[in-house]
């Protein structure tokens, strides 16, 4: 696993500090900024880097590994966020870890409380590398959703060559937010909303909030009219793998203006390992009612992906609707792994992948 | 909730399929018909229409927003100028029977670009938007010009970030210079087979020596560089057509696994030899034999075969924003995404058009390299470029899935105001979509499977054909 923090002296500062790291001095088009910090030493698995005057030290094995990433260091913490990895395309923020819903598979649970950490996410941004998908997650991202349209909007202006991808759950749009999604125009901003089912009472079980379907499918008309882009997810699960082909008519249909539909295996973290015992469906032993919805939802010309889902537990025929997509650091190999020659297309398991009561049926015959 | 207006179309004795705007459809008997009309719909029929997209509660409500996607998908937006049919030369050295484009003898002088021209070509391709194009070199014999083909093709690799190019040519007489011209990977080949090696000797090369010669060569396209690169079309007489299952045989023994029916278009010479006797039932007839000769070999084959207007015409049918095919659109631009550019410079809006001018019928031409495009003949011709307000198309249920072929009917009818049902276009495409329907429908799994293929899905979902019972 790629580590996400990085072990530091806690430094005199009584505000979040954003810099990027360069092992060499040098301007390129994101010094300006005036926020490099140029590495001075490496010893003893400690990089120190002088950041304008004061100096930083980081704990890692090879500063070659953290050449160019945003590091976000917080008042009084022993550890400092890669916030933007360099050489990853897997740059996430996670803006707020409060949520409205309770997702049955939720891998990130909802807390209570917010850290409002967007004037420094802003500042980030500003570093990215050159034209970077960067993702933006919660929690909610919308529960907070002026402080996010102008982390958006600022970067937009500072800069237009980023995109971004944004989860979630779509319940806090409303008519208010049409300048603002203007604003970033027809193309920058990837919205990732998740449905679960056709109906509002299993999707609204599913996601632990009542109303949220019907919230939902009104967001979806207003996002259309926006001329949002939207990339639907839905996490494959017990309780609506058989209600998957009416999803798909349902998506087809009504919601003929989305970008893709993603189905997604399930994570088995968060709420996802709690339920799993209850909510993790199989596909390597019944892949019916995901062909019965891909087979439709393709046939009417949707780009219909498979997230997650290791190769060898798709039937042939479907294989090639999967998609590489689990973030870098969190994809592993198992044992039986070893030999296979699909494994570079393959996202194989997640990290957190369980050793039981997992796919019956893995490795490729 | 209100229902989005229906177009219906008997089937058979108690069979009707209905169409909304959208492209929706579904199938029920006379019953639901009269219910709909009485405006006396029953719980389960306003439970079905809503279930299929049908109808909507209010104004911007999802249903209402789903819908109104789906119309607009339908609509094919003009994009920039992206693919452009030359002729760098009207000379060829076959004498086909229904010669296409109206070609002039091998020999002939003053019938290919001129040093001027190919500038003038160049700087054409250089002012365009495009990021990526398509160039097609169409003849004559574009392989009588390899130096002309090679000029342009340089220029567009250099000029462009993606190119991509298509030599139709009738794979005759070629040099070891035309051989390295077709190599390259962005390069592809079209040519013409009219299904069997006997008909293709009859209509076309009339010499057992130069039959073969085609056959040696095209052969050795196909093994240098596979059915991905080399596509062959035949054309046939609907009056007098091969058996399908010969052309079938003909083409899979190539390896060749796309087929394009086409058939002879009265067009150039072939006015002149064939008159006006074709008759788009006995078309339709044909193509329905050889549709059904198909799928019975694709229920064993290992190597299923697609025919490719067909299976377009099914992904219309099922899927918006499907435009590509520049015949069969609304609205049909006229030179907008495409053009092509005749052997002395003269702008069309496509290739018919190009034929149906030089035979003196009627002037379509729309400009040329030296005057720019001509406004106010393209405003004449995109006049009629969309059938959404036609009397006759507002009430087919096949309006959804069609698009209107001004250049068709100028050819024919010389007007492009005929009543609908008076056309061959519309005549041949009601036939044809009913047989799409038909295979839609159909419960036999040799139809599903082909389907599937030609669909690009490993299995057709039952869901694809609904039915009100």
């Amino acid at each position: 696993m790629i580590p996400l923090r990085l072990a530091t002296d806690p430094l005199p500062i009584d505000e979040p500090l954003v810099v990027r790291l360069r092992n060499t001095k040098g301007a390129d088009a994101r010094s300006a900024v005036g926020r490099d910090a140029t590495l001075i030493s490496f010893a003893d698995g400690v990089a120190e880097y002088d950041a304008d005057g004061f100096s930083v030290s980081l704990r890692t094995p090879d500063p070659a590994d953290i050449d160019g990433d945003v590091i976000l260091f917080l008042p009084g913490q022993k550890s400092a966020h890669r916030v933007i990895r360099h050489r990853s395309r897997h740059n996430t923020l996670l803006v707020t870890e409060q949520c409205d819903q309770l997702c049955v598979m939720c891998s990130q649970p909802p807390k209570k409380h917010h850290h409002d950490l967007f004037p420094a996410f802003t500042e980030a941004l500003e570093l990215a590398p050159e034209g970077a998908t960067i993702g933006i997650t919660g929690g909610e991202p919308l529960l907070h959703k002026h402080a996010l349209f102008e982390m958006l909007r600022q970067t937009r202006q500072s800069r237009p060559d980023l995109q971004f991808h944004v989860l979630t759950n779509a319940q806090h749009f409303g008519s208010e937010d049409l300048d603002a999604l203007a604003q970033l125009g027809p193309t920058s901003t990837l919205w990732g909303i998740p449905l679960y089912a056709a109906e509002a009472a299993l999707h609204d079980r599913i996601v632990g909030k009542v109303g949220a379907f019907a919230q939902l499918t009104k967001n979806f008309a207003l996002l259309a009219r926006a001329g949002a882009r939207i990339e639907l997810r839905t996490v494959l699960l017990r309780s609506n793998a058989e209600k998957l082909a009416e999803l798909a008519d349902f998506i087809s249909l009504h919601l003929p203006f989305i970008e893709r539909w993603a189905i997604m295996q399930l994570e088995n973290i968060g709420y996802g390992r709690m339920n799993w015992a209850t909510e993790f469906f199989d596909n390597s032993v019944s892949f019916r009612p995901v062909a019965d919805a891909m087979n439709i939802a393709a046939a009417r010309g949707l780009a219909v992906q498979l997230y997650n889902f290791p190769l060898c537990t798709i039937p042939t025929p479907y294989r090639g609707f999967a998609v590489r997509a689990i973030s870098d650091w969190k994809n592993k190999y198992l044992p039986i792994c070893e030999g296979c020659q699909e494994t570079q297309n393959c996202g194989g398991f997640f990290a957190w992948h369980p050793e039981k009561n997992t796919f019956q049926n893995i490795g490729l015959r | 909730m209100r229902t989005w207006p229906l177009k219906f179309r008997e089937l058979s004795q108690d069979e009707l399929l209905f169409v909304d705007d959208a492209g929706g459809y579904f199938r029920a008997d006379g019953a639901f018909l009269e219910r709909y009309a009485l405006g006396a719909l029953a719980p389960e029929d306003r439970a079905f229409l809503e279930r299929h997209g049908h109808s909507f509660e209010a104004q911007d409500d999802l249903q209402f927003t789903g819908f109104v996607a789906r119309w607009a998908q339908r609509l094919s937006v003009p994009g920039r100028l992206d693919y452009v049919i030359l002729v760098p030369t009207l000379r060829c050295n076959l004498t086909c029977d229904y010669c296409q484009v109206s070609r002039v003898a091998e020999t002939a002088r003053g019938f290919d670009w001129s040093d001027a021209t190919l500038q003038a070509v160049l700087d054409w391709l250089g002012v365009l938007e495009t990021d990526a194009i398509k160039v097609e070199f169409q003849g004559g014999e574009p392989t009588l010009r390899l130096d002309l083909m090679r000029a342009v093709r340089d220029y567009c690799r250099a000029r462009f970030d993606h190119s991509e190019f298509v030599v139709c040519t009738n794979l005759q007489n070629l040099s070891e210079e035309a051989w390295d011209f077709f190599a390259s990977p962005d390069t592809h080949i079209s040519t013409s087979f009219d299904g069997t090696v006997d008909l293709h000797r009859q209509q076309r090369t009339k010499s057992d020596g130069t039959t073969s010669e085609f056959l040696r060569n095209i052969q050795r396209a196909l093994a240098l560089f596979g059915p991905e690169r080399v596509s062959a079309l035949p054309t046939i007489d609907a009056a007098d057509p091969p058996a399908p299952e010969d052309v079938i045989a003909a083409f899979a023994g190539l390896g060749l696994r796309s087929i394009y029916l086409r058939r002879v278009n009265y067009q150039g010479f072939a006015r002149k030899r064939y008159g006006l006797a074709d008759s788009a039932d006995a078309w339709t007839a044909y193509y329905r034999r050889f549709v059904k000769a198909l799928i019975a070999y694709n229920a064993t084959a290992e190597e299923p075969f697609e025919e490719y207007y067909m299976a377009h015409l099914l992904r219309r049918i099922l899927r918006g924003r499907h435009n590509g095919h520049v015949d069969l659109r609304n609205p049909n631009w006229v030179g907008r995404d495409y053009l092509v550019i005749d052997y002395d410079g003269t702008f069309y809006p496509s290739d018919e058009a190009r034929m149906v001018t030089r035979i003196g019928q009627v002037d379509l031409s729309i400009g040329s390299l030296g005057t720019g495009l001509d406004r106010e003949k393209l405003t004449q011709l995109e006049s009629e470029a969309t059938h959404l307000f036609d009397p006759d198309c507002q009430h087919c249920s096949y309006q959804a899935f069609c698009g209107p072929d001004v250049i068709d009917d100028l050819s024919r009818y010389g007007r492009i105001d005929l009543p609908r049902p008076l056309t061959a276009h519309c005549q041949t495409h009601l036939g044809l979509f009913d047989l799409a329907f038909e295979l839609l429908y159909s419960a036999d799994p040799s139809v599903q499977r082909t389907l599937g293929l030609w669909l690009r899905v490993p299995e057709l979902s039952p869901r694809l054909a609904p039915r009100l019972s």
